[in-house]
């Protein structure tokens, strides 16, 4: 793969792996989740 | 009036695979990788995030957070802002219904093609490559002239959307909890099935060629106003709005629930999914450009061309594992097909009429997926494929955008943007600002029109649609009569009395 190619899939990556990391961090911190 | 005990989803993970399930559907696969080569790789992502975060993750939010407030599906949440509005419930109702109609012929056909994925049926080497696209059109759908002539039933893939209809039935039938629970494996298989496809895909010589074009950025296309185009409409189609099933599903959520967490969590493992279902579409692109010495704009790499032809070339020239390679890509599309398809019958269907009319939930199941099923057999006509074009046009194009836009204009302009995030801050795992206000205001609104305008009344106004002429009525015509006759139908089923109380607080 090109370099561009390689960049573009790390930093993709990044953004994904980091905002599902944030948002599973998250969970719980608001209202109660009733079953 | 009967009191409504609400539906439940049993579990904040079974909700969160059931909203992923209705997002990830085939798009991920068939549009998403193609539109990325097509504007720059790179730089449509940097659109596409843009999109996402901001008109995406906000309609979502909307979404789910009316359908909790009201604990109702989409009909009732308009009928609770005001009863003048409640055909704006219904009317994405019937897009859902339509859509799914199709959508569950294309499945359909998926599992037609499972079973002949055992024996390369369209041919091996040269042979299957030259006759992938003579096998889907003829063999397959026994294609005719046009519209007009509609032709026989195609009775295989008859029989496999009777098993699709039978399937969906008893996913349904018991309601949420079910859903909720069937979706985990319908989402985790296909990911597991796109991990086994990649490997075989990027293990294939030319590849990497595949995926250069894939990714490569071209930010000189920034400019170009086609790839915002290209971007916020993918956000648009992708995550499974403006179809009417979110606002149940997220009525299915209890009151003290967070909904902008798991807005966040949908979207991005849809995107997510997108992103990497392009490494195996695009691998055997490269595949292909090399196996057949042709350039990347000969291999179509988007929609069903992709899914029927172009990939059972690629099995056909396979040098191991073909027949193997076929099923698991089939079997993947029929997952990906399956929980969207249920998400649109009971969140967009079912559930509102459950809401509307009191039914039991087996009665109006078996009703709607009986109705769906007849409907749904003109599209495994010879001419069904060409009626399959002119209704997607109408719903997953026009319903989708202009209902989308309408509720979010309703929403945030009568309801107010501020008392729904106000609602949602109230609970959920972290807060959002005065600016979703704006976003669910303008924003959402025009960037859903921008793509209505520009992609659809610029064209289909000067130009009949696909060329396509029924009688004395050409694509275009069918287009704008379907919208309106799904228009009459809202303000009919909005005049009838709603028999079950009001959600709401």
């Amino acid at each position: 793969m090109t370099t561009a190619a390689i960049v573009t899939t790390v930093v993709m990556s990044l953004v994904f792996i980091g905002g599902l990391w944030f948002c599973f961090s998250q969970m719980g911190k608001g209202g109660k989740w009733e079953d | 009036m009967a009191e409504v005990t609400r539906e439940r989803w049993g579990s904040r993970y079974f909700f969160l695979f059931a909203a992923m399930g209705s997002a990830i559907g085939l798009g991920n696969v068939w549009r998403f990788p193609y539109l990325t080569y097509e504007y720059g790789g790179g730089a449509f992502l940097i659109a596409w995030i843009i999109g996402l975060i901001i008109m995406g993750i906000p309609w979502m939010m909307m979404e789910f957070g009316m359908g909790r407030y009201f604990q109702r599906g989409a009909p009732g949440v308009f009928e609770g802002i005001g009863k003048k509005w409640e055909w704006l419930g219904w009317w994405p109702g019937w897009v859902a219904f339509l859509i799914v109609t199709y959508y569950t012929v294309v499945i359909a056909w998926s599992l037609r093609y499972a079973v002949s994925a055992a024996s390369v049926a369209w041919g091996t080497g040269e042979a299957g490559a030259t006759g992938a696209g003579s096998y889907f059109f003829g063999t397959i759908l026994n294609l005719s002239s046009g519209p007009s002539a509609l032709g026989g039933l195609q009775w295989p893939i008859v029989g496999a959307l009777a098993f699709v209809w039978v399937a969906l039935f008893f996913i349904m039938f018991k309601g949420a909890g079910v859903i909720g629970k069937v979706a985990v494996w319908t989402v985790t298989i296909p990911w597991a099935l796109l991990v086994v496809l990649l490997i075989r895909g990027v293990t294939l010589p030319g590849a990497v060629d595949g995926l250069n074009y894939y990714l490569a950025p071209d930010f000189s296309q920034l400019s170009n106003v086609d790839l915002w185009f290209g971007a916020f409409s993918q956000i648009a189609f992708t995550l499974s709005l403006g179809m009417a099933g979110m606002f149940a599903y997220g009525s299915f959520i209890a009151k003290k629930a967070d909904v902008t967490n798991n807005a966040f969590i949908t979207s991005f493992s849809n995107c997510a999914t997108s992103f990497f279902a392009g490494f195996a579409v695009f691998s055997i692109v490269g595949f292909i450009m090399q196996a057949l010495s042709v350039p990347v704009e000969g291999v179509s790499a988007s929609g069903l061309g992709l899914a029927f032809v172009t990939y059972p070339v690629a099995i056909s020239m396979m040098p191991a594992m073909a027949a193997l390679t076929g099923i698991i890509f089939f079997i993947c599309l029929f997952f990906l097909g399956i929980d969207s398809a249920f998400f649109l019958t009971y969140g967009g269907v079912i559930s509102p009429l459950m809401d509307k009319f009191g039914w039991s939930r087996a009665k109006v199941t078996a009703v709607v997926c009986v109705i769906a099923f007849a409907v749904g057999l003109i599209f495994t006509t010879g001419g069904g494929l060409y009626w399959l074009d002119i209704v997607d046009r109408t719903v997953s194009f026009y319903g989708l955008l202009i209902t989308g836009a309408l509720a979010c204009i309703v929403v945030g302009w009568v309801y107010g943007a501020g008392k729904l995030r106000e609602h949602i801050n109230g609970t959920s795992d972290f807060r959002v600002g005065a600016w979703f206000d704006w976003l669910i205001k303008i924003v959402v609104p025009a960037g859903l029109l921008f793509v209505v305008i520009r992609g659809g009344f610029m064209n289909d106004i000067p130009d009949a649609y696909g060329g396509y002429q029924i009688g004395a009525l050409n694509g275009s015509h069918i287009i704008w009569i379907i919208l309106a006759v799904t228009l009459g139908f809202s303000f009919w089923l909005q005049a009838a009395k709603t028999k079950t109380l009001k959600g709401g607080e």
